[in-house]
Order: structure tokens, then sequence, then C-alpha cells
């Protein structure tokens, strides 16, 4: 048991719940890496990625370097963190009333 | 320096002072010290965590190794942003969660073993030094420029690395992480518009940043060199095109194909390692919140990294054309090019604020230096005071005693860090790295990134990890980077030794497969089940939430009564 009397979660609901997160965290990480390693990989076997134009004078590469990659960073670690979070609600703790309801019924 | 350089640093300086002396704690409680009462809302850790995080290396040293590499400096920036997803994916919740007062606590803990604890220490002590010595040497390079003289008979350098020191070590001393937090939330805003003021500056003065970078791209890329005690322009060559010259837009001009893989690495593996950044998260009150914050810290370092990445591009294309115009550029400057790159902001805020803009940059690198200090210093306390004084030398102490086991660490960490920046002489060092602040900041990282991220990592989704096991993952991983390192500056920083200089590719799997094979053949602790649902259940933060939902209601309630007492009346 762990928390609060009123709150717990049982060793089945946890490891489920465990293997889930598991899997969504490495499913993200390799998008991750695969992104992160593209952008400098692509210089090496791609001359238009380093050399061709795109925003005024920025090659494709300086573009995901200087902007692309934090927006994709912020993006996929939002997306990560809801479905974590929703995982977690919906695997965890069963039906949770909200006490401010259960105070004004009383 | 003049009167407005002046009034701008010691006014900036005296806020950020007074808001720590003012909300220091007033008790006497290591949980008060070293986690602020665990009540960090998100927007405020995540800014405390920016301002911990993005230190000298990233104000001064992202800008100065675009200036002086190019693309290939951009990717710091890349690597310093991206190191939060993996912290986000695998480390922030299951930290908060099971919720202890540093790493080796947390270590520790887990894997019930208090040899973990202290080998963690070790290692996170080790990582603290290697992180502390770049951030007095900042110090000391923005004193340098920004008031050019000494005190005492010292030279600017080290009137700056010890100013800087003794500054800071008196706020976390007395200030405890409460104190550490505002400031650094604070140190972060300030840091963040000084940054914002300047891009709109250079934009407002009619930069074209794409238009910069392509014609920065259309030349051969020079650099500074000292010859003979002559300084000249030279030629960087390409490393990845032999026998030709690297361009600013191109990747080649500090990396070779593999060294641009493993300077990636090591600075997205070594985050999660990092000490003073990972006990900001002890200080959220839910593990859902230590997510979210993470969440907030993406976004923030994305327009950080931005911006920098700009500005440093901008200072390779402004600063030749405005020599003319501002003759104190000469002495700074090789035939329009600066000698030190960790010029290239301080310099921009001079050209496009005078000497009230030079005050603010160099007062915003000396935050950024001084809320990382801090962030260390503290996390060198919890480590010393807590897992080695409360737990070994004197585990009857008092909150009292501990607290100020705490601020004796505290000075003397700071005193060896200042003492090591000090024997190091930034000029000579200059010629050979891009920047000497962001490079030294990376041996921090493939420290923690080899020896504690991949230890971390498995004893938080493998069950079957065990306290021998993280002994030898630790161990193994330090061992490999530093030998590794030491191996690379013996051959040089070409080819093999690029990778070699940032170990992180190799010594992060090696500790890993270490840590795996010797868990394998040992044993688990035993109340893993306890510790499994203390640190991935959520029933804790459940009742946190529920708490705080019943007395948000209660407050409701009683301003509904009071409302009604009130038409009564």
């Amino acid at each position: 048991m762990n928390g609060d009397a009123d709150e717990h979660d049982t060793p089945a609901e946890v490891d489920a719940t465990v293997r889930t997160l598991r899997r969504v965290a490495v499913g993200y990480f390799v998008v991750f890496l695969v992104a992160i390693g593209g952008v400098p990989g692509l210089t090496l076997v791609l001359d238009w990625w380093s050399q061709g134009r795109l925003i005024g004078g920025m090659s494709p590469s300086f573009v995901m370097a200087a902007f692309g990659l934090y927006v994709f960073f912020f993006v996929i670690g939002l997306a990560a963190a809801t479905l974590s979070t929703a995982v977690e609600s919906r695997m965890l703790g069963g039906p949770d009333e909200d006490p401010t309801e259960e105070a004004e019924h009383q | 320096m003049n009167t407005a350089s002046l009034v701008v640093l010691v006014s900036l300086l005296i806020i950020v002072g007074g808001l720590a002396l003012a909300i220091r704690p007033r008790g006497v409680s290591t949980l008060d010290f070293y986690l602020a009462g665990q009540r960090v809302g998100v927007a405020t850790n995540a800014s405390a965590i920016c301002g911990d995080y993005f230190s000298a290396a990233s104000f001064l040293g992202v800008a100065a190794a675009v200036y002086v590499s190019g693309l290939d400096g951009v990717w710091y920036a890349t690597g310093f942003a991206a190191g939060f997803v993996p912290v986000l994916l695998f480390v922030a919740t299951p930290l908060r969660r099971f919720g202890e007062f540093s790493i080796p606590d947390f270590l520790g803990r887990r894997l019930a073993s208090d040899r973990v604890r202290l080998v963690a220490v070790g290692v996170v002590q080790l990582i603290i030094l290697s992180y502390l010595v770049p951030q007095a040497v900042g110090s000391g390079i923005t004193w340098q420029l920004l008031v050019g003289q000494g005190v005492g008979g010292l030279s600017p350098y080290v009137t700056g690395v010890i100013i800087s020191t003794a500054a800071i070590t008196g706020l976390v001393a007395f200030g405890g992480m409460r104190g550490t937090t505002w400031t650094q939330a604070v140190q972060f805003l300030l840091l963040l518009a000084a940054l914002v003021w300047l891009a709109i500056a250079v934009l407002g003065s009619g930069f074209n940043y794409g238009t910069a970078v392509a014609d920065l791209a259309a030349e051969p890329l020079v650099n500074p060199v000292n010859v003979d005690g002559q300084w000249e322009l030279a030629t960087t060559p390409n490393r990845l095109e032999a026998e030709s010259s690297a361009s600013f837009g191109e990747p080649g001009a500090r990396y070779g194909g593999l060294g641009q893989f493993a300077l990636i690495i090591t600075l997205v593996m070594g985050t999660a390692g990092l000490p003073h950044v990972m006990n900001r998260y002890f200080t959220s009150p839910t593990g859902t919140a230590a997510r979210m914050t993470t969440v907030w810290v993406l976004g923030l370092a994305g327009l950080f990294y931005a911006l920098a990445v700009m500005l440093g591009t901008a200072a390779r294309a402004l600063i030749p054309t405005a020599v003319d115009e501002h003759p104190w550029l000469a002495e700074l400057t090789v035939d329009g090019v600066l000698r030190v790159p960790e010029h290239a902001l301080p310099v921009l805020g001079r050209m496009y604020g005078g000497e009230a803009g030079l005050g603010l940059v160099a007062t915003g690198a000396l935050i950024a230096v001084m809320s990382t200090i801090a962030g260390l210093l503290l996390a060198s306390a919890a480590s010393w005071g807590h897992d080695v004084y409360e737990r070994h030398i004197n585990p009857q102490a008092t909150q009292r005693q501990a607290v100020w086991a705490g601020r004796a660490a505290v000075v003397v960490v700071s005193f060896a860090s200042a003492g090591l920046a000090l024997g190091l002489r930034p000029e000579s060092l200059t010629a050979l790295l891009p920047s000497i602040v962001a490079t030294m900041v990376t041996w921090a990282f493939a420290l923690a990134g080899s020896a504690l991220t991949p230890v971390f990592i498995l004893a938080i989704w493998w069950r079957r990890t065990t306290a021998a096991g993280a002994v030898a993952g630790m161990v193994v991983g330090a061992l490999a980077a530093v030998a590794m390192f030491v191996a690379g500056a013996v051959i040089g920083d070409r080819g093999l030794g690029e990778m070699l200089m940032t170990p992180t590719i190799v010594a992060a799997p090696l500790a890993a497969a270490v840590t795996v094979l010797v868990s394998r053949r040992t044993q688990v602790p035993e109340d893993l089940e306890l510790l499994w649902l203390k640190m991935h259940g959520t029933a804790a933060d459940r009742h946190a939430m529920r708490l705080a939902r019943l007395t948000i209601a209660g407050v409701d309630r009683q301003r509904k009564d009071r409302g009604t007492g009130d038409a009564r009346r």
C-alpha cells in the first residue's frame, strides 16, 4: 500500500502501469533519438541538407538546429507528458470522486 | 567600466540578493533548507530549474560556440535543450514520487544500500566540482570585460572569481533552497529579459538572420590565432572534408562525423545525471507537477537557446562592420573577429545599449554564473550534509547541526572550485577550445551521463537492479569517462579523439551493461514491492491533490459564508 489510508495502489495495478509507461517512454525516446541523430546525420549523406537554402539563406540543417528541434522537443515532451498522465489516471486509483462534490452533497 | 554599467550591475545584484535574504528559511528544518518544504509550484520550479541549468555555458558559451564554429557550435544549444526530453520520459516523475533529499539518497534508499549512497556521493561531488570550475572561470572572464580592473592588487580575472564566489556562497549558506528557488527564478527571468532585449535591439537595427547566415556561409570561416605572440586570422579547416576550409553554415568547423554525434549524446545523457538540476525535482509538490514542470522547461529552454544561437550569429555578422564606428572594439578584435568568443554577447550589448547595455548583458552573465553556482553548492551541501554527515558521521544530529553541516560544505566546496578556477588562465586555452566555458561544462555532462544516468534510469525502470550492480555501473562509467577523456587529451581531438573527449556514447552503454550483468548475479532489496509502489504509484499524488481541493473548497466556503454574513448585516 502507498500513500494515505484512503488512497492506495495495488502491486498488480502499479506493475501494469509501469509496463505501459515504460513502453510509452521508450517509444517516444526512439522517435527523439531518430530526430536528434537525423539532423546531423543527414549532413553526411545529403548535400542538399547542409547546402540548400530554405528560410532566407539558411540551410535545412541550420533551420532545424536553430529552431526546428526546439519546437520538436516541446511538442514531443507535451505529448508524452499528456499520454503518461492519462495512462496513470486510467490505470491507478480507480474512480476518484471529487471531495468538494462529496462535501456539497452532505 | 563607467557609472551606467556600475549602476545596472549593482541594482540588479541588490534585487537578487535582497530577495534571497527576504525569503530565507526562518526555521532550521533540513526539509526547508534543502527542499523548500516541497511546495514549489510548476511555473516557479520551471523558472528555477532554468536559472539553475542556464549557466555561463548557456549564456556566454552557446553564443561563443556559434560565433567561433558556426553550425557545429549550435550542437551545444541542441544538446543542452534536448537533455530535458530523457529527464521528462524517464526520471522526473518517479524521482519526485520516491522523494528523497538528493541523488545519492535516492539511490541509497531505492537499492537499500549505504555503499551505493557513498559511491554516489563521490560521483556527485566530482560532477559538481567539474561544473563549478567553468562557472567560476565564466565569472572571471565577465569581470575582466565588465570592470576591467582588479581589487587590492589582484588581476580583474582573479577579482571576478573571488567576488562572485564569495557573494553566492553567502547567499546560499543563509538562503537555503527556499531563498535559492526564488532567486533562481528571478535570475532566469532577468537572463531571458537580457537576451530578449538584445534580440529586439539587433533585429530592430535591420539585422536579417537568414541573409546573415547565407553571407557568412559564403566565405571561409576564419578565427584569431596567436603565433609567436602576434595575433592573426587563420582559416578554420573543415574536419569533414580534408583540404577544404570550414563554413559558418555547414558542419565541419569543430567536429568530424563521429564528433557531432558524440557531443550530442554526451549532452543529452548528461542532463539526467546533473545533481543540482535533479535535486530541484524533489521540491515539486507531486510527481505529476514534476512532469509538467519539465514540459515548461522544454518550452523555456527552446526559446532561450534559439535566441542565444541567433545572437551568436549576429555577433559574427555585425562586429566586423562595427569596428570603425566603435573604436573600443579594436583592442578586443583581430580584423573584426573577437579574440575571446565569450565576449560576443557583452560586446553586442555595448554596441546597442552603450555602457548600460554592457552592464545589463554582463550582469546577465554574472547572474547565470551565480544561479548555477547556487544550485551546485546546494546539491553539494545536501550530499555532504545529509548523505554523509547525518547518515554516517553524526546520525543523532539535530536539525540545526545538520543544516550547519550543509552550510560548512557550501563554504568548503565553493573555495575549492574558486581555487581551481584561479589556477586556470582562459587566454591560454582559448586557442585550443571553441568556447572554454562550454567545453569544460561538457566534461561535467560526460561524467554525469556516463556514471549516473544509466544507473539512475535502470534503478527507476528495471526491478532487478541491485546495489552491487549500481556500484559497479557507477564506478565503471566514471572510470571509463575519465580514462577516455585523458586518452583523448593525449592523442588530440581529431578523429577518434573527438569521441574520446565526449565519451558518453561509449561509457554510458558500458556502465549500463555492467549494471545489468552484476545485478543479474546479485540479490534485489527485500522490500522491493514497497519501494516500487512508492516510486511508481500515484496514491501520494492523489492524496496531495485531494488535500489541495479540500483546502480550496474550504477557502471558497469561508469566503461564501463571509459574503452571506456581510449581506445579512
